[in-house]
């Protein structure tokens, strides 16, 4: 395949790089769309600019300092779909503390300064985001509208949404 | 490949844009971007630097020399938009910053002063954001009513739905020339005659024809028409309002200011002729000249010849396109000879999202754009979240649509590759 004997390009390896298989086939099947049953926190996010959106919502355990359950609806980019999808999966069962801190460490990640450890090493795969400065608000979106959906007071009703830019 | 004209077009002029013989990511820069603005020739570059080392002052304020050279080009180049457009009078065309800005001015100073509950303001669904808004905000102020022109079966003007809208309440008619999405050449001599025959005014929103096709306002017989320079050859900063001499004449200033005025007294003011009742404060002297300098460049390759070349060169993009069953395309298809459409092309791959396909073309140095190209509305009407363009030019070659056709496959494939 063209693809692979253009692989000493440097560009393609960036390429490569940001589009990972794992990205590629969490967008093509996403692992954690759909809507939590039942839905403690609701918030939708969007790029003006660009016009991805994302639909997050969380179930909380009883003390609802604890999420139960992640689940995405949204429509969007490669890079944005699939860091909604694996934002998902790394968030269960995380505490509304630890999961603000992993939003503030996912866009340190973006600026090419801090990984997940290995807990979490799966994200890491968003790092080739950080080499192509105008898609990192594409994987950015989810964590910036996890944190507005932490942030908001208790309520299942959509807060309109949150901007990413 | 090389098309018939392009020996005696697009392969001797690409010299004149210096920013065309560059690599990005170590490929040859294939810039397929103009809709949203385009390259700039070398004259109208040296129109720049010539203003700044040799007639920078400001205009119509000094005696002396400088003054006088500034204010000369800066209104021989309003001379020069005349002419291209071939207005009456020179007084007809009022600088702006752009297109955007030239229909807020015709908004602010005519939709906010004339419309009554209950009028009508016909627009279509294929409008630029520019060309939305403000009408959203007039009939916000003034309980005018907008009305919207659907598409037809081919994602075109579909004329009928638009005698429909006509009647006695239109006062109003603001459409697009040709489409930054679809693409399509909209027939706006029909809808301007249609719409005076209920007295209606014609707004045309010019952008994407001025700087591909000969454009006569006197034979559209349109009443206020909106460019903007920097699609057009010209720099960013300078775009103009045309509009039929009495009817500017019958309207209120825009803006206030220095320049727009005869006399001036604490509690109240005459104001200047037009146009420079519109325009208020220090102009973009400069870009305005060069705006001239773009013109004159144009001019000397003539509009028809440009058209004739662009033409070619989109029917031979959309046999390439037509070629890739994965992609749909929006807007109608060229009819023989292209006459029903601009050299532009909005598209979607069922696999590669837009975005995702404007970052690896961008890795093989090709430009194109994704996302809603700020026609949201109609991105909704054609049910489309977003879309790659293509939109060229007449400096762009057969051999750049193969380049860009070439990695768009490779970029289909990368994608599908993955399930196999
Ligand atoms: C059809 C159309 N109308 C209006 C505009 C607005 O032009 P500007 O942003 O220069 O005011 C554009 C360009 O983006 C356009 O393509």
């Amino acid at each position: 395949m063209i693809w692979i004997e253009l692989a000493t390009d440097m560009s393609l390896d960036n390429l490569r790089d940001l589009y990972q298989q794992v990205i590629l086939e969490r967008y093509k099947k996403p692992r954690y769309k759909g809507t939590t049953d039942p839905v403690d926190r609701h918030q939708k996010g969007h790029n003006p600019s660009c016009g991805d959106t994302i639909e997050l919502t969380l179930k909380l355990n009883e003390s609802s300092d604890r999420i139960d359950d992640v689940r995405f609806e949204g429509e969007g980019c490669a890079i944005s779909m699939a860091s909604a999808d694996l934002m998902a999966e790394a968030l269960r069962h995380k505490s509304l503390d630890e999961a603000l801190e992993m939003v503030y460490k996912f866009q340190s990640m973006m600026r090419g300064e801090d990984e997940f450890p290995k807990e979490h090493r799966k994200l890491n795969v968003m790092q080739g985001v950080a080499q192509f400065p105008v898609r990192i608000k594409c994987a950015n979106l989810c964590w910036h509208t996890l944190k507005a959906a932490i942030e908001a007071a208790q309520s299942a009703e959509p807060a309109g949404y949150v901007s990413n830019e | 490949m090389t098309l018939a004209q392009e020996r005696t077009l697009a392969s001797r002029l690409r010299a004149d844009f210096p920013i065309l013989a560059q690599d990005v990511h170590g490929k040859p820069l294939v810039y397929l971007d103009n809709a949203a603005t385009s390259q700039k020739p070398k004259a109208v570059l040296e129109a720049l630097q010539h203003y700044y080392e040799c007639d920078n002052s400001n205009v119509h304020r000094g005696v002396h020399t400088l003054s006088a050279r500034a204010t000369d080009a800066y209104e021989g180049a309003r001379d020069k938009v005349a002419a291209f457009i071939n207005a009456q009078y020179r007084e007809e065309i009022i600088y702006t910053r752009n297109a955007s800005e030239a229909i807020n001015l015709v908004a602010y100073a005519w939709g906010l002063n004339t419309l009554q509950p209950g009028d009508e303001i016909i627009l279509t669904v294929m409008e630029h954001h520019s060309n939305l808004i403000p009408w959203q905000l007039v009939a916000q102020k003034t309980g005018a009513v907008l009305k919207f022109v659907e598409l037809d079966a081919n994602q075109a003007f579909d004329l009928e739905h638009y005698k429909s809208l006509l009647s006695d309440k239109t006062k109003l008619v603001a459409v697009v020339h040709v489409s930054n999405t679809l693409g399509c050449l909209n027939p706006v001599n029909e809808i301007t005659n249609l719409a005076h025959q209920y007295d209606a005014k014609v707004l045309l929103d010019a952008c994407q024809s001025l700087p591909h096709m000969p454009v006569d306002v006197q034979d559209i017989d349109c009443d206020w028409l909106v460019g903007s320079g920097h699609k057009m050859c010209a720099p960013t900063g300078i775009g103009f309002l045309y509009g039929k001499r009495d009817l500017l004449r019958s309207m209120p200033p825009f803006l206030g200011g220095g320049e727009m005025i005869a006399d001036v007294f604490l509690d109240h003011s005459t104001y200047a002729d037009v146009p420079h009742k519109f325009e208020a404060g220090t102009p973009a002297i400069a870009e305005a000249i060069a705006l001239g300098a773009a013109v004159d460049y144009l001019s000397g390759i003539g509009m028809e010849t440009i058209h004739r070349y662009e033409q070619e060169l989109t029917l031979y993009l959309f046999e390439k396109l037509n070629q890739i069953p994965e992609v749909t395309v929006y807007g109608p298809q060229p009819n023989a000879d292209a006459s029903n459409r601009a050299a532009l092309v909005s598209f979607t791959t069922g696999a590669v999202h837009p975005h995702d396909l404007s970052t690896i073309l961008d890795q093989s140095g090709i430009a194109i754009r994704a996302g809603h190209h700020c026609t949201q509305p109609l991105h909704r009407a054609i049910n489309a979240q977003s879309t790659a363009r293509a939109s060229l030019y007449f400096y762009n070659t057969a051999d750049e649509i193969d380049t860009f056709i070439q990695s768009l496959k490779e970029a289909i494939e990368f994608f599908s590759s993955i399930f196999g």
